[in-house]
């Protein structure tokens, strides 16, 4: 087979999301069906992924402890990543609001100082499973969306401040860098407050995980966003956005489900989109990227829409393939 | 090992479809549907594809030409349509390989197939060498040698356009055990009749298609890599009125490479491709994998993960 352009060592490291294969809560529940989605998605060409927090029976690759339960240990599912075609697991993504049978929450809330602990335990599990398998960072998704939230208050910011700042301490302590993602329905919006929330997180541990369709739905100029607060800018995630939420529903009750689910008022058939098929200016991006210096790494995804999970990988795939690397290896031809 | 050292690359045999708004169709429905799946099966690695005679008219209707579309491909890194599978319509009395009176029907419709192909790159013609089993039985030497003649005329005009006549032995093809594989390719030219290697077919029929390789690699034309999880052991091969459909044990006959239930032995045929030095293109198949709620772009990454993993370590 010819060979693939996508490489997982350098200034650029590509990688892929796992979160786009868990539809339903007893959906893709079967071990086989997780290993045939690692294999599917390093036949695309990527060969690390990043997986997502998970909870209960039905994600096998969800915790360390159902890790551990299908495959003896997580060092013994970690040596067997390369039978799979897999390189490495650099990272874990945890959102703290998302429900957990395992700490006893339906979603805690990081602007409640009285639920850190508890996070802070939670992120640990997940750190530590991280740190096992020879990863870098725990990508956290701190701040709950809007609808419930409210307008973030300058106390609320500090608190997720303080939050992160703990668990980037616990991470550091296992060698693990700490990034924080926004999604479109974030309670914290501006590029100021982002600003405002790295000025209180100053470690050069702690970074920004840029996520290109989630701000462009959010109404984002993801290219000026960028330029505006690269240097603490350390993992991307790429998607692209097929809309943007011009109506300001992020306000709306429940929006993950009236605005993501449902399209809004609009009634937005589809938010994300396979790269190169959207709003998101990636050229542009990459070029900035690279003008910039970026080094790190850039996890794309496949998240929700009609076709077969394999058929937007691999689309994906031929995007980064035929469109980003050539783009990649004229500006910086060092790189492997 | 580079790309340019490899002495194998792989072209992907296109049974696809596509879920969408419009219902469950071909990928030649559009050039937006076609691009699609051609960036698809680029991104996995694979140089070429193989389709069927029955897609050059939509062809020449989506981009103008043949040519057009073949340069849409390799915009897309899609070299060429490495084989056409010939799509023989076999009727008694009209159109049938084992009856002389209609050769010259047969001969002329594969005339016209290979000067329709050209600006495509196509190299091989792939044809089933006989009817359904029910239409050609009894299967007497005479019958077999009748289609050996024919095959053997065909093979020297196609050859006349830089094409290969490849025959490809489905298990429900009237030659499909091994003694009347043998008696074939004993009887017809071996200058212009090449064998084409489907694997599952053979394993479906019985017939171990590394034994075969080892007596034919000299005739082997290409292969169309996939694998079955059963054998038919119940005559299946006579099942009106298409025993790959139909067969009423066995709804579901070929799967991609890489399951654990595989029949085919690929590590020991690229074993013997690497003893006997075979180079060129390798076709990869998994007709029908969409049965059971399967579907083509996870069949088809499951088998570029297996030639990677496994396959590409023995021989590439």
């Amino acid at each position: 087979m010819k060979d693939q352009n996508i490489p997982f060592e350098g200034a650029i490291r590509w990688g892929y999301a796992f979160n786009q294969w868990k539809l339903g809560w007893q959906g893709f529940a079967r071990l086989e069906d997780n290993i045939r989605a690692l294999k599917i998605t390093s036949a695309g060409g990527f060969r690390c992924i990043e997986l997502t927090a998970g909870t209960g029976p039905w994600d096998p690759l969800g915790r360390p402890e159902s890790i551990a339960q299908h495959f003896g240990s997580v060092l013994r599912f970690a040596a067997q990543l390369e039978d799979w075609g897999i390189a490495r697991i650099p990272g874990v993504f945890f959102d703290p609001g998302q429900l957990s049978f395992e700490e006893g929450h339906f979603g805690l809330c990081a602007t409640a100082r009285a639920d850190h602990a508890l996070i802070r335990q939670q992120a640990g599990v997940h750190a530590r499973f991280v740190a096992e398998v020879g990863g870098e960072y725990l990508l956290i998704q701190p701040f709950p969306p809007y609808w419930r939230e409210g307008e973030l208050t300058a106390s609320a910011l500090n608190a997720v401040g303080d939050l992160i700042n703990a668990i980037a301490q616990d991470n550091q302590s296992l060698g693990l860098d700490t990034f924080i993602h926004l999604d479109a329905l974030s309670s914290l919006r501006t590029a100021q407050q982002i600003e405002a929330l790295l000025g209180q997180c100053p470690s050069p541990a702690i970074g920004l995980a840029f996520d290109t369709a989630e701000l462009t739905i959010a109404g984002h100029d993801v290219v000026a966003l960028y330029r505006r607060v690269h240097r603490r800018v350390r993992h991307f995630h790429f998607k692209d956005a097929l809309a943007v939420d011009t109506l300001e529903e992020y306000r709306l009750p429940n929006a993950e489900r009236a605005l993501i689910l449902a399209g809004g008022r609009r009634e937005i058939p589809r938010w994300f989109g396979e790269l190169g098929t959207g709003l998101v200016d990636f050229k542009s991006l990459l070029g900035a990227m690279h003008e910039l210096d970026y080094r790190g790494w850039v996890i794309v995804e496949s998240d929700r829409g009609p076709q077969p999970v394999a058929s937007s990988i691999l689309l994906n795939s031929w995007y980064v393939q035929h469109v980003l690397r050539p783009l990649h290896s004229r500006s910086n031809p060092a790189t492997p | 090992m580079s790309n340019a050292e490899r002495r194998l690359r792989f072209a992907y045999m296109d049974h696809w479809r596509i879920d969408g708004p419009q219902g469950y169709v071909s990928q030649y429905s559009s050039a937006r549907l076609l691009d699609s799946f051609l960036k698809q099966i680029a991104a996995l690695g694979f140089e070429g594809i193989e389709t069927f005679d029955f897609h050059l008219g939509v062809l020449t209707d989506l981009f103008g030409s043949l040519s057009a579309a073949r340069d849409f491909m390799q915009e897309r890194g899609i070299e060429r349509v490495v084989s056409l599978f010939h799509a023989v319509m076999y009727r008694n009395g009209v159109s049938q390989a084992h009856d002389r009176s209609t050769h010259e029907a047969l001969f002329d419709h594969a005339h016209h197939i290979v000067r329709s192909a050209a600006g495509l790159g196509v190299e091989n013609l792939i044809v089933m060498p006989a009817g359904q089993y029910y239409d050609v039985e009894p299967v007497t030497d005479e019958r077999i040698r009748a289609c050996a003649e024919l095959w053997s005329r065909v093979g020297r005009m196609t050859l006349d356009y830089g094409i290969k006549t490849c025959c490809h032995h489905e298990f429900y093809c009237g030659i499909h055990h091994a003694e009347q594989i043998r008696k074939f390719y004993e009887w017809s030219d071996p200058r212009h009749v090449f064998w084409y290697c489907d694997t599952a077919q053979h394993v479906i029929a019985g017939v171990d298609p590394v034994d075969l390789y080892l007596k034919l690699h000299e005739r082997c034309g290409g292969f169309h890599l996939k694998d079955t999880h059963h054998v038919d052991r119940l005559e299946d091969y006579r099942q009106r009125p298409e025993s790959e459909v139909t067969a009423k044990t066995t709804p579901r006959w070929f799967w991609e490479m890489g399951t654990p239930e595989g029949l085919v032995d690929f590590p020991a045929l690229f074993a013997a491709m690497k003893e006997y030095g075979y180079a060129g293109w390798v076709g990869v198949e998994h007709d029908k994998a969409d049965i059971g709620g399967g579907n083509y772009p996870a069949s088809t990454a499951i088998a570029a993960w297996y030639i990677r993993a496994v396959l590409q370590k023995i021989y590439c």
